[in-house]
């Protein structure tokens, strides 16, 4: 009987990677349109994170990133307790998007909002026109936007300060006071990513039934109570969605946009982690401390993502995944 | 529905929010187009410019005649045409075979995409594995590196999977293979979001500023955002344009001429693709 029980698992086995074989050959084209894709994550995306190990090197050129010298936890030493910098940027960094999540983080969804509740058929030219308008400023470069911004800011001759100066306030350095510039990136970032972002939630808002807002007419119930009792539970699920994403990024801020407004004369208050790890990684070759910083910046982002979906998917009943 | 035209108050106020916000949307777009091509000597007084005055086309007769700007604009066109062709042909690739419920190994493949988005090594290994690939300072190093987006990835995947099974089933009956099927049925059927998705890698390739700043060091292929950058940004006016007599133009006409005729070709672009982008993302916005 003992014998006949061994017998089974081997045919079975067998009978398995028959299968699976078979469905690789079913699937090959599938598998050969996927193939160079998959070549282009490994190389572009997962060799990089691999590359992260030179966090704990000491990474020369010449011996590369495998060879070079392991230095246990050195670089993250040096960063926490043997210089400044690294507490300034991460500040900014927190401070920023925070900021963010408070202003920048509501703004796309009364936008949003707002144009949904144009709903009459002969406001359609309207909502189109203001759809048109406010995503334009997503498909302009950083550098185009800044270099506006530069004009509309400037001391002398920009629109802000001559309006200002009506009001006989003297002009404002904007872009080099420190108190001001982090408000500056806070509603730059407003200005350029609020129409786009509202698109979302307009997509979750075209598939609300027409009818819940007729039922909640009758029902007796005003403009106000029918964004909280129809409108706003149709967007949850989207909302607790790019919030949560935003969370994960919370130490994240995109390089652009800050390299193309800060100076010198704000770096103490505007320099965020990506602009310092391109000013001091590639500008002075310090690769190993700034992969330290950017292994430092991605794990935080990881458990970030990963705490804050499982308090969402404990108290609101939703999440990523 | 007689009733929601009515301006109620709340209405009324809501109708001047919208106005506003698209006011100041435009407004940048406004002010650029008006002292580009306003009389230099007005733009020179220094005063406020809501309106154009005169007309004047010296400044871009100027930006038109820099070997730079003309250099800087065809790496632009260039790294655009070559990435939105590659970037677009790999990612459709990457999706059908993720839209094929049956297909072996499509959850480790989807994990394998999406986890991209969570977790990436950073600037620095990132740029190492370029240096080490050898495409560092190449036109390949703008196309290449960011040439798929897992973003894009999954809302093609979503509207791929908006094409019924059968239509596929019954080609495979007729005996089209996979590649032919996705070839002839499925990229035809996908134009909104093929159109969107062209839309998103097209712009992001001619905005794109930091991987010329990171993987570029060679002046001659520096492209349009670079050069703006330097213009604009840093005034670096005497540097870019040298020593000419059109310097007694205003620095603000120059600078405005050449934000402009940078911008054109999106703002021309813009309006043949809006119609699709706006299904196009909310079928994939509404299946993510």
């Amino acid at each position: 009987m003992s014998s006949a029980l061994e017998r089974f698992p081997p045919v079975i086995r067998k009978h398995r990677k028959l299968r699976i074989l078979k469905r690789i050959s079913e699937d090959r084209f599938l598998l050969m349109l996927l193939a160079p894709g998959v070549v282009w994550f490994v190389i572009y995306r997962y060799l990089p994170m691999a590359g992260l190990v030179i966090a704990f090197k000491d990474f020369s050129f010449s011996k590369g990133i495998f060879g070079s010298v392991w230095v246990g936890l050195d670089n993250f030493r040096f960063l926490f307790f043997e210089q400044s910098d690294f507490y300034n940027i991460l500040r900014n960094t927190l401070l920023i998007n925070t900021y963010r999540l408070i202003f920048s983080f509501p703004a796309p969804i009364i936008l949003a909002l707002a144009i949904n509740e144009l709903k009459s058929p002969k406001l359609g030219t309207f909502k189109n026109i203001v759809q048109t308008a406010v995503y334009i400023p997503h498909f302009v470069s950083w550098v185009i936007f800044g270099g506006i911004i530069v004009q509309f800011l400037s001391p002398s001759s920009g629109l802000v300060n001559q309006l200002l100066g009506l009001f006989g306030i003297k002009p404002i350095y904007f872009l080099t006071d420190p108190d001001w510039f982090q408000t500056v990136i806070v509603v730059t970032d407003i200005w350029k990513t609020t129409g786009w972002g509202a698109i979302i939630y307009l997509a979750a808002l075209a598939g609300v039934d027409p009818s819940l807002y007729d039922a909640a007419e009758i029902d007796g119930a005003g403009s106000f109570s029918q964004i909280i009792h129809v409108t706003l539970p149709a967007i949850a699920d989207t909302i607790v969605f790019i919030m949560l994403l935003n969370v994960g990024r919370i130490l994240m801020i995109g390089f652009e946009q800050i390299y193309v407004l800060y100076n010198p004369m704000v770096y103490e208050v505007g320099d965020v982690i990506s602009t310092y790890v391109y000013r001091v990684g590639i500008g002075n070759a310090q690769f190993s401390l700034t992969t330290a910083i950017g292994l430092f910046q991605s794990v935080i982002g990881l458990i970030m993502i990963a705490a804050s979906n499982w308090a969402s998917k404990k108290w609101l009943d939703r999440g990523l995944f | 529905m007689k009733s929601r035209m009515n301006p109620t108050p709340l209405r009324l106020l809501n109708w001047t929010f919208l106005i506003i916000a698209a006011f100041i949307c435009i407004l940048p777009f406004y002010y650029v187009i008006t002292v580009s091509f306003s009389d230099p000597t007005s733009v020179k007084s220094g005063e406020l410019l809501l309106y154009p005055r005169g007309f004047s086309l010296d400044a871009y007769r100027v930006i038109l005649k820099q070997k730079t700007f003309y250099n800087a604009f065809i790496v632009t066109v260039v790294r655009t045409l070559l990435g939105t062709a590659i970037g677009l042909s790999l990612q459709c690739m990457v999706a059908y075979p993720l839209s094929r419920k049956t297909m072996i190994g499509r959850r480790f493949f989807m994990l394998f995409v999406i986890f991209t988005m969570l977790f990436n090594g950073g600037i620095i290994p990132t740029y190492l594995i370029v240096r080490y690939t050898g495409i560092l300072n190449t036109i390949w190093a703008m196309v290449i590196p960011d040439a798929i987006s897992a973003w894009n990835v999954i809302i093609i995947v979503s509207f791929f999977m908006t094409i019924p099974d059968s239509i596929i089933e019954s080609a495979k009956i007729d005996g089209a293979n996979d590649i032919s099927i996705f070839t002839r049925l499925v990229i035809p059927l996908s134009t909104p979001v093929i159109m969107t998705i062209t839309l998103f890698i097209a712009v992001s390739n001619w905005n794109s500023l930091m991987d010329a700043v990171i993987y570029i060091n060679k002046s001659s292929l520096k492209p349009l955002q670079v050069y703006l950058m330097s213009l604009v940004m840093r005034s670096d006016m005497a540097n870019m344009l040298g020593s000419q007599s059109e310097q007694d133009l205003p620095t603000l006409s120059i600078q405005t001429a050449a934000i402009f005729t940078a911008t054109l070709p999106i703002l021309v672009m813009y309006p043949f693709i809006q119609r699709y982008f706006i299904k196009g993302v909310m079928i994939g916005a509404i299946k993510g």
